[in-house]
């Protein structure tokens, strides 16, 4: 199987050249019949990488340990799903992942696009190009078909760290994200190339766009809460490189979802969009090359490589290649319509676009500096969380502000009476929250600020859709109808309102990260140990093997105000293979407020055991605030009805005289 | 509206107002201010090796400047004698380092005088001529059909 795995990925490699090549020779020599082998060719890819990818997973669950790459990265009692998720756990394998992901959209966009003659070659040339870098690297640097001269009788196993659940989710989404990106990315240089710079290649790929940017966002969440059960130190987001480089895209992405909306709405930012798909898609090779890369050290380092410059060799060719397209084009991508006022939805996006694109470049300032500053000037610095909090925050806190602006502001330009009757509610909110806060609460100004931008912008959001559905309430429906038939009439605005309501909910959550509390203490059996209303008495530990791992349990009874409220259970595991790695398991115990974070930082040899226990406030309101972007992007990306007449009568509309 | 104003205005008065002293720095928050030595890339708070010579040593080091009365600024010049300025989990705010502090805030500054340059110049602008189609609708049909679109984008 092996063999066969090795020479589809070859082949692949050969298939994704030719697929490159034969579309810009069809353009060039005018053969409709090179076009349409290149067609072929992005379905070929996709077999080819397919049997490898069956290769690889049979080589893996059939415990082949002859496979250099089954033996490094998995064992004989490994479970099923985890021996699975083995498959991008390593770097060869992750590469055939990405190869794969690409193949099979590249497939999905030939499909579904057919129609699409001007630009379909140029999408087929790009995804092409990028599909033969990545089997280039399967194929010369990192293949997952290697043999080893001596077999071990067992594999290595897969790194503890990755024995968790959220892995599972967390790399395949993320990756899901990053390789989809190339779809808008493809269609953009088709675009430029073919000289179609209206907003087709912007509908063409508006949802491919959104599916990015949904898969994106589930990586970034599937990671952070990996973090915070895995890692065992109390957080969920440590500002590591590689975490660095998966939000980076994300927050570019999303002034593109924002940005394109103007394009489509008024005419106006394709200059911008182009720059804004252009560095999307760079930042997401640019987060795979910092994972496989190793340029960084993280705590993703279990895939350290020297692909590196193959990888910025590559970034480098895509810049300029992109770049200097869009130069040439420029004279055809003037903007028709005009800005009517500063004081305008349309002005609120452009400001949200800066202050997205702003805290990405701050945070690839601050992700790269350590290099910058030994290159320039030869001295090593770190730049770790509290670097990243100090420059950040006040940029989310102005983003978060913006958000409220936005629904508050109406298109072309917002009249005095328009901004008083929409203003004054939200800023009550505002005041009211941070005066509580002030005057109970404690006295962190960044977290009032915090909490003060949250309820502006969910008081401005709320009236939004209230406003709405008094106005069909008035033609006789129901408020619970008008609510629902408002939503389903129009899809992406108030999908995007429910998305807008997660991130608030999102913010509140790390906002609450100002008012978490620690202790740190060492037990024995029967003593106790207080954290705010919190009483936990330690009971003993216990210690059992399971079929993967030593098991070493803490037992602890937890009392709320003197009531007894249950028992956590925090552990030490061993996993076998990784004696020298054991593993903090985490006990966790949420309430809509609060969670109670305990974990069994060791055991002495007198019977005592070290616990650090933490009460993380609002952590549930940051995995809801998870659920409603994934929510309201699920809205947004639905199909609604009449939508193609409602585009046809805006456009009759707006291009009236 | 007014009032709504004043009471903003002094939130964010109390707000600013200098707070009372913190009080001493805990291990943990000292904590954050340094980097493991163990080549993780993470604040000795944030490591998350279970075992982990280099934290623990940091850690205990930490411990004993708190308890042998230290100042945090005494605590960071002993591990910058000792491991040099890479330990501090941010980098000093002087010389070359200014440009991570504050390149962003540059960025968005510059970013902000562009938009209020373009939006000056995009509302100069003269309107694009009118399309040389004919309207397929009708008077009366436009101004229903702008109504019902405008109530809708509102």
């Amino acid at each position: 199987m092996g063999e066969i795995g090795s020479l589809a990925i070859t082949f692949a490699f050969v298939v994704s050249i030719y697929g490159l090549l034969a579309p810009l020779l069809g353009i060039a020599l005018r053969r409709q019949d090179l076009v349409a082998s290149a067609r072929g060719a992005v379905f070929a890819s996709l077999f080819l990488l397919s049997v490898a990818s069956v290769a690889l997973l049979s080589a893996l669950l059939g415990r082949d340990f002859g496979n250099s790459y089954v033996a490094s990265y998995s064992s004989a009692g490994l479970g099923f799903w985890y021996t699975v998720s083995a498959f991008w756990a390593g770097q060869a394998g992750s590469l055939l992942f990405w190869a794969l992901l690409l193949a099979a959209f590249g497939s999905a966009v030939v499909w579904q696009h057919s129609g699409r003659r001007e630009l379909l070659p140029y999408v087929i040339a790009t995804l092409m190009g990028t599909l033969a870098f990545f089997t280039m690297l399967l194929v010369f640097i990192s293949g997952p078909f290697e043999r080893l001269a001596f077999p071990p009788a067992d594999g290595a196993g897969l790194n503890p760290l990755l024995q968790n659940p959220g892995m599972f989710f967390h790399p395949p989404t993320q990756y899901i994200g990053y390789v989809a990106f190339t779809i808008p990315f493809a269609f953009a240089i088709a675009a430029m190339a073919s000289r179609k710079l209206d907003d087709e290649w912007l509908r063409a790929t508006r949802r491919w766009t959104l599916a990015a940017w949904l898969f994106l966002s589930l990586g970034v969440l599937f990671g952070m809460q990996w973090a915070y059960v895995e890692l065992g130190w109390g957080g969920y987001w440590a500002w590591d490189p590689v975490e660095n480089a998966s939000l980076m895209p994300w927050l570019t992405a999303t002034a593109f979802l924002h940005s394109a909306m103007i394009q489509e709405k008024r005419d106006m930012l394709k200059v911008w969009n182009l720059v804004l798909i252009i560095l999307t898609f760079l930042l997401s090779i640019f987060g795979t090359f910092l994972t496989r890369s190793g340029v960084l050290s993280s705590v993703h380092s279990f895939a350290l490589s020297s692909m590196g410059p193959l990888f910025f060799a590559f970034m480098g060719i895509i810049a300029v290649l992109s770049l200097g397209l869009l130069i040439v084009r420029l004279p055809s991508l003037r903007s028709t319509a005009e800005l009517d006022s500063i004081v305008s939805r349309e002005s609120s996006f452009l400001f949200n676009n800066l202050i997205l694109v702003g805290a990405a470049f701050s945070v690839f300032l601050g992700t790269t500096f350590p290099l910058l500053s030994e290159a320039f000037r030869g001295v090593k610095i770190s730049v770790g969380p509290p670097f990243f909090n100090q420059v950040n925050v006040p940029i989310g806190l102005s983003l978060l502000l913006l958000m409220g602006l936005c629904p508050l502001l109406a298109w072309r330009k917002a009249s005095s009476a328009n901004l008083k009757r929409n203003f004054l509610l939200p800023a009550a909110a505002a005041v009211l929250t941070a005066a509580a806060l002030v005057l109970f609460g404690p006295k962190q100004p960044i977290a009032i600020a915090a909490f003060a931008l949250s309820a502006f912008v969910t008081v401005a959001i709320g009236g939004d859709f209230h406003r709405g559905a008094m106005v069909r309430r008035s033609h006789g429906e129901a408020y619970p109808v008008a609510l629902a038939r408002m939503v389903a009439r129009n899809h992406r605005r108030y999908g995007g309102y429910v998305v807008h309501i997660g991130i608030i909910l999102l913010f509140a959550g790390m906002a609450g990260a100002a008012f978490s509390t620690q202790r740190e203490a060492v037990l024995r059996r029967g003593e106790t140990v207080s954290i705010n209303q919190y009483t936990l008495r330690y009971e003993g530990a216990s210690t059992y093997p399971t079929s993967t791992s030593l098991v070493t349990a803490a037992t602890l009874s937890v009392f709320n105000s003197n009531k007894p409220i249950g028992v956590m259970n925090p552990q030490r595991n061993i996993h076998r293979g990784h004696e020298d790695q054991p593993m903090t398991e985490v006990a966790i115990r949420s309430t809509i407020w609060e969670d109670l974070y305990v974990i069994l930082a060791g055991l002495g040899e007198d019977g005592t055991a070290n616990f650090r226990v933490i009460i993380n406030p609002l952590m549930m309101w940051m995995w809801a605030g998870g659920i409603l972007l994934v929510a309201g992007t699920m809205i947004a990306f639905w199909p609604e009805r009449g939508e193609s007449l409602r585009n046809r009568a805006r456009y009759l509309v707006e291009g009236a005289p | 509206m007014r009032r709504v104003w004043y009471a903003a205005l002094m939130v964010v008065a109390v707000v600013a107002l200098p707070h009372a002293p913190a009080q001493a720095a805990s291990t943990h928050e000292l904590a954050q201010q340094f980097m493991c030595q163990c080549g993780c890339g993470l604040t000795l708070a944030n490591c998350a090796h279970e075992v982990c010579g280099p934290r623990d040593q940091m850690l205990s080091q930490i411990r004993q400047f708190v308890a042998t009365g230290k100042s945090p600024l005494q605590i960071r010049d002993a591990f910058i004698a000792q491991f040099g300025v890479a330990v501090l989990s941010a980098p000093p705010k002087s010389g070359f380092n200014l440009l991570a502090y504050w390149g962003p805030y540059a960025a968005l500054g510059a970013g902000a005088l562009v938009i209020a340059a373009l939006a000056a110049l995009w509302s100069r602008r003269p309107s694009a001529p009118p399309p040389v189609a004919e309207d397929p609708l009708t008077p009366e049909q436009r101004a229903v059909l702008t109504r019902e679109l405008e109530r809708f984008e509102d």
